[in-house]
């Protein structure tokens, strides 16, 4: 077993052991490894029996009814799928969108892929506290608007927006509301109906259950238009085609419902783990929060340590699997645009540091974090030429 | 999972263990400083040498930065030691680079060391009053 402290749970989760028995049944001789479009034997058959059941669970954590799930190959293609599939379904509507300039890369990629196909999109900046208000996103929308695009759990800072605020100005105008639920599902309450969401990504992988699996939720009525992003064999109502990977669907849906079941007790249990580890870390001078400090997702905590450069801290903590405030998605040095939205430096956004806690995530985990990154901060500090310290 | 980054090569790997050469010299005859950089651009480094007839006899550094530029300061202080002012001017940040294993993107911030250590050049006891 890793002898590495491990504090990225916003990057990817370990699967749950009872998710990967559950998958386990879905591979091998003598298990449901059909194809479950192949209906016509007894295999086919019971694959599709614990597809359909998957299903049910992965909308059973969002509020909704397994017709409404389609799945994809994790949230990126969710985010694409539906950003893409219903503007350019809906395109004689109108040409504008109205997104934040914190999104994920899946949702911010996609909609420079519309500007390129002459839709209009509003990038809203949030506030220094990381978060979009809903008078921010009401101010945006236009006649033409036909799409909102807002993140549930920012996953870097772990803001927490309000979604069902503007789900409901947005039902109320006829406008489509698409989140991307990444970090948040599992984790927090969320309704697609009380929140009046139309389009919600998952991934599986955030919430212990295995990668390359993933689902875009749509609403119940009146049914959504999208046009798909790939053409195939008709599976998945024609919106995302090929051979549905029994084992990986399976994985999503134990990994939903134990979330689905766990969610209070293990919020709860991994909250006062994350404000233990800012008190720990907050005893540290010149460090501070990033993000509004308490409309947050309990399992993440990114802070900004002045005077000690991101790289280097990170090389300096070997123990521990944390994620610098670099861009999250490639091995670029170039600052957080994230950090940077909030009008955090260069400076400060690169002297950043996410830790992310999980269900795995102990208190003895935390206590080794807050001790190396203290002996880390403390080398580096002294190393670096006098000048305004902390 | 292996141990090693393989962002960082042996010599960068070696040098941030203990980062040998961070330290102040004692003030006194023949000390030499200098600075360049920005912490605001992310790297920042003041080189400091002893200097005894001609010949730099010590070298120590401060530095902020990514592991790579701290382990090029440290690397410095060995690789400089016992030379005199001409080879300080004629030093060039290539040299560094090739024997750290230094990506093409962080070229920039061995150009702030080479400025640095041409500032202790150009600081060299006897040619200048900066001389501490």
């Amino acid at each position: 077993m890793s002898d590495v402290v491990y504090l990225d749970n916003a990057a990817t989760t370990p699967v749950d052991p009872r998710v990967v028995e559950a998958m386990l049944t879905c591979l091998g001789v003598g298990a449901d490894f059909g194809n479950p479009s192949a209906i016509g034997h007894a295999p086919g058959r019971r694959a599709r029996a614990r597809v359909e059941q998957a299903r049910a669970q992965v909308a059973a954590l969002v509020g909704a009814e397994a017709a409404q799930v389609v799945w994809t190959s994790g949230a990126t293609e969710a985010d694409n799928l539906a950003l893409l599939g219903a503007a350019r379904f809906y395109r004689a509507r109108g040409r504008h969108l109205v997104t934040s300039r914190t999104e994920h890369p899946a949702v911010l990629e996609a909609c420079r892929q519309l500007e390129r196909e002459g839709f209009e999109v509003e990038y809203l900046r949030p506030g220094p506290d990381g978060i979009v208000e809903p008078p921010q996103v009401e101010a945006a929308l236009r006649p033409d608007t036909i799409l909102v695009s807002l993140m549930h759990v920012n996953n870097e800072i772990g803001v927490v927006h309000d979604i069902g605020a503007v789900g409901r100005l947005c039902r109320d105008r006829g406008i489509l509301f698409h989140v991307d639920a990444a970090q948040g599902a599992g984790k927090l309450p969320i309704d697609m109906d009380r929140d009046c969401i139309d389009l919600l990504a998952l991934t599986a992988h955030k919430l212990n259950g295995p990668k390359g699996v993933g689902a875009l939720c749509m609403r119940r009525e009146p049914r959504l238009g999208l046009v798909p992003l790939l053409h195939g064999g008709g599976q998945e109502r024609a919106l995302r085609p090929g051979t549905l990977a029994t084992h990986q669907v399976v994985g999503m849906g134990e990994a939903c419902r134990i979330a689905a079941a766990e969610m209070a007790a293990e919020s709860a249990r991994v909250g006062a783990l994350r404000d233990r580890l800012w008190q720990g870390l907050a005893a540290l001078p010149g460090v501070t929060v990033n993000g509004h400090p308490t409309r947050r997702a309990p399992g993440i905590l990114s802070v900004t340590i002045d005077g000690v450069e991101g790289e280097s801290l990170l090389y300096a903590v070997p123990g521990l699997a944390i994620a610098s405030g670099s861009a999250c998605a490639t091995t670029s040095a170039e600052p957080s645009y994230v950090l940077r939205s909030l009008g955090r430096s260069d400076r400060l956004a690169q002297s950043s540091l996410r830790l992310s806690l999980g269900r795995f995530t102990t208190a003895a985990d935390v206590e080794s974090a807050v001790g190396a990154i203290g002996s880390a901060v403390e080398r580096l500090r002294a190393v670096a030429p006098p000048g305004e310290r902390p | 999972m292996s141990g090693e980054d393989p962002r960082y090569g042996e010599e960068v790997r070696r040098r941030m263990a203990t980062l040998p050469g961070a330290a102040d010299l004692p003030p006194g005859p023949g000390l030499i400083v200098a600075g360049a950089g920005d912490r605001e651009q992310g790297a920042e480094v003041l080189l400091q040498a002893r200097v005894v007839g001609g010949r730099a006899v010590a070298l120590s550094f401060r530095a902020f930065g990514c592991p790579h530029f701290l382990a090029t300061a440290s690397w410095l202080t060995d690789r400089l030691r016992g030379h005199g002012r001409t080879e300080f001017e004629a030093w060039d940040w290539r040299e560094a680079a090739a024997a750290l294993e230094v990506p093409p993107s962080k070229f920039g911030r061995l150009l702030v060391i080479q400025d640095a250590v041409r500032t202790l050049a150009r600081n060299w006891p006897g040619d200048d009053p900066s001389t501490v």
